[in-house]
């Protein structure tokens, strides 16, 4: 609720910070995600940087819409959200059974398949 | 207010028809004991449901759910294809995963669910329901290829494929996020109007660049292939049919309808892109695939080519460019199931038989499932009088009327390439001694499967006006 | 600087440094933990773009949902507490140019582009955003909503099949 009204004050005055600079913290985001799955080797942080990059992406999403006046960029973030959301269980179960045939969740170690 | 209009129900009639059917084999398979078989048929009469509902709605003309969906003709044809590659894919599992001893009433509610999402992905308008379609068939498929839950080689196949395709779909998000942020909207309708001058905002082009990437993970375009051999080897056979064939086809019906957006202004440069794409697909998944000795990793590359052929269709932005996907699309699919049907029938436990050798006197000792690999061979060359030759016709000829000569012509020389590897297993079938004498059991469902397919291709090869006729009223 | 800025620079300090951390980490449990500080961050800020709605749900289906699960996952694959960054400094090279390449011409392009801020369009009225998030989720986006409901069904049928523990042929090695 507090959060709120400081929004709405922070409209009356006018004083917005600037459309760039959520976007900058988005590619910041994306970009950080992007590194952690290509440099980084155990699913489950990999997984994470997954998450980082759809962080990312919900991000520049609502701020687009709130600088465009529209609400489908919020409609497109709740979306992401539940795909993520479903990702995550696909996700975690194929590493659990991964997991219990290999003991490993690194994924250069798996090598039945040349990666 | 009136929430849904007779249009909404029937435009989404197969969506709604296969989301039924699938739950209740989900519920068929809950409450009774033993219940794979039946949800096979349960799951089989939801497919030819949806096969009536997606015919009846060909001849129209019209968007469902406020622009998200589209209506008929081009939504319809290219439902009509999935669910057609969805029923033989089940045809060729059934025997298989009975043999296996891996029969359970999940995969097939999964291969509906999968169907879903290629149904929403023809015909999405919008690139709301297009992601939602990627990421509802993406899903199932993660799934489906770990489906051999105690085997590693499946297990690590789902892994890779997961933790991929979930970066692929990061890449696709933020370019939708950019489009949506230079043109405010996510309908593919209306992004042609919102944006009429020719495209030089930096945000709107890294856009399209970034769903650019997110495709090429899904149609397995070079560079972003990496993941399609491990996937196809790893994963279950009937698993790898149905994913290189009916996810190859969704992605590449979203793609064309996609990029029909930016490419309705002819942009030179991403043209040369696409042009790009292709030529690097063709090259690198033919060469790889010289080298192969296991057929599942063989036809992963040679997926990968095709992949590369048909780009060469969108890029070349013509009607005849987008038939000739269509085509293609269907001469592939129906080549590849058959192919894919075969090695599942010579497969033996834990992945055995699946090299080059384990075929050597087939000609002698399986004739007819040897003269049918040999006519699927044929097609994925390109050597008439099979359908594989009328598609490649008409995309390279596509290239060469968008003044794209030099493409038609690496596509020619690649193909040269392949006919080693493709005639290379006719040359094992018919003329070398057969080392292994194990009896070959055929199964019934899935060889009758593999002659359908070859029929198909026959038929479409010696007739293609069947569906060509058909494409003319859609583009 | 007013009271506006420094509430988002703070939330963007916070997502800033726990994305890195989330990313450099040798410890996965420092990592889970500050990919909570990072999504707890970004729903910081959503509140400052006025999308309260979203802002709760990213703590709910984040936070309360995909984190845990993240924890759980961690917790059942523990053998691998402490994890190199990845080795092979060619890759790590190769990688971290094209990151920093994609990364350059984002933030140059982002940076650059005033596009949409000079001719911006409006905002969304000041008022919550949830009664507008409602209404257009049972009428312009009924279809992608009840889709994403058949999504989480994919992922319920999927995540139970795999989880699951009958019926697995033994290739486990009998030590564990």
């Amino acid at each position: 609720m507090r959060a709120r009204r400081e929004c709405l004050a922070c409209r009356e005055k006018k004083v917005m910070i600037p459309l760039n600079h959520y976007l900058l913290l988005s590619a910041f985001l994306f970009s950080c995600g992007v590194l952690g799955v290509v440099v980084r080797r155990n699913a489950i942080i990999v997984f994470m940087s997954i998450e980082l990059m759809l962080n990312a992406v919900n991000l520049s999403l609502v701020a687009f819409g709130q600088f465009l006046g529209d609400a489908t960029g919020q409609m497109l973030v709740f979306f992401v959200m539940v795909v993520a959301a479903a990702e995550a269980a696909v996700g975690l179960a194929i590493i659990i059974s991964l997991f219990r045939n290999k003991q490993t969740v690194n994924i250069d170690e798996l090598n039945i398949l040349k990666w | 207010m009136e929430f849904f209009s007779p249009t909404d129900l029937l435009g989404s009639s197969p969506i709604l028809a296969l989301g039924l059917f699938s739950l209740i084999a989900l519920l068929v398979n809950a409450f009774l004991k033993n219940s794979a078989g039946m949800v096979f048929y349960v799951s089989a009469v939801g497919i030819f449901v949806a096969i009536g509902c997606s015919i009846y709605t060909f001849p129209m003309n019209a968007t469902a759910f406020s622009d998200m969906l589209l209506v008929g003709g081009y939504a319809s044809f290219f439902s009509v294809l999935f669910l057609v590659i969805a029923l033989f894919s089940m045809f060729i599992a059934k025997p298989y995963l009975e043999r296996e001893q891996y029969h359970y009433g999940e995969y097939y509610v999964l291969i509906l669910l999968a169907t879903i999402g290629m149904v929403m992905l023809a015909s999405s308008a919008d690139l709301i329901t297009a992601f939602l379609g990627i990421e509802m068939m993406s899903v199932s498929f993660y799934v489906l290829a770990g489906y051999f839950r105690g085997k590693l080689s499946s297990n690590e196949s789902a892994l890779k494929y997961f933790l991929l395709g979930a970066f692929a779909t990061g890449f696709l998000l933020y370019g939708i996020a950019l489009i949506y942020g230079t043109t405010g909207t996510t309908n593919l309708l209306r992004i042609v109007t919102m944006y009429p001058q020719p495209f030089n905002d930096p945000l709107h082009i890294i856009g399209w660049g970034l769903i650019l990437i997110g495709f090429g993970f899904k149609v397995a375009a070079v560079p972003f292939h990496m993941w399609v051999p491990d996937v196809y080897e790893g994963a279950p056979t009937p698993v790898t049919a149905f994913m290189s064939t009916g996810g190859k086809a969704a992605a590449f019906s979203v793609f064309l309808m996609t990029f029909s957006v930016p490419m309705s202004m002819r942009d030179e440069r991403l043209m040369t892109v696409l042009a790009v794409l292709a030529a690097a697909s063709m090259l690198l998944g033919n060469w790889f695939g010289l080298s192969q000795t296991n057929l599942k990793r063989m036809l992963a590359y040679s997926s990968i080519a095709h992949a590369g052929y048909m780009i060469i269709g969108i890029a070349s932005a013509t009607p005849m460019g987008q038939q000739g996907i269509a085509f293609y699309l269907v001469s592939y699919a129906l080549t590849n199931l058959g192919a894919f049907g075969i090695i599942a029938m010579m497969e033996k436990e834990n992945g055995g038989n699946l090299n080059y050798e384990d075929y050597a006197g087939l000609g002698k000792r399986k004739p007819a499932l040897a003269a049918l690999l040999a006519m699927f061979m044929f097609s994925l060359t390109g050597i008439p009088p099979f359908a594989g030759f009328i598609g490649k016709y008409y995309l390279f000829a596509s290239a060469v009327q968008s003044h794209m000569t030099w493409l038609a012509i690496f596509g020619v020389i690649t193909s040269l390439f392949s006919t080693y590897y493709y005639l290379r297993i006719i040359v094992y079938m018919y003329f070398k001694e057969a080392t292994n004498h194990e009896e070959i059991k055929l199964p019934g469902l899935t060889f009758a499967t593999v002659i359908l397919c070859g029929a198909g291709i026959v038929l479409f090869g010696i007739v293609p006006s069947l569906i060509f006729d058909l494409m003319k009223s859609i583009f | 600087m007013n009271m506006y800025e420094i509430i988002f620079y703070f939330f963007a300090f916070i997502t800033v440094a726990s994305a890195s951390v989330v990313v450099f980490s040798r410890n996965i449990i420092y990592a889970a933990f500050s990919l909570l500080f990072t999504f707890f961050g970004v729903a910081g800020i959503y509140v400052l773009l006025n999308a309260d709605f979203l802002a709760i749900t990213q703590l709910l289906i984040y936070v309360g949902g995909i984190l845990v699960l993240l924890l759980f996952g961690v917790m059942l694959t523990t053998n691998t507490v402490n994890i190199d960054i990845k080795s092979g400094s060619m890759n790590v090279l190769a990688a971290a140019s094209v990151v920093a390449a994609l990364a350059g011409l984002l933030g140059g392009v982002f940076w650059t582009s005033d596009w949409f801020v000079s001719k911006q369009m409006g905002e969304l009225p000041a008022q919550t955003t949830s009664k507008e998030i409602g209404t257009a989720l049972i009428t312009t986006h009924v279809l992608p909503f009840e889709i994403a409901s058949v999504i989480l069904l994919v992922a319920i049928v999927g995540a139970a099949m795999m989880a699951r523990r009958e019926g697995i042929k033994s290739q486990i090695p009998s030590s564990k």
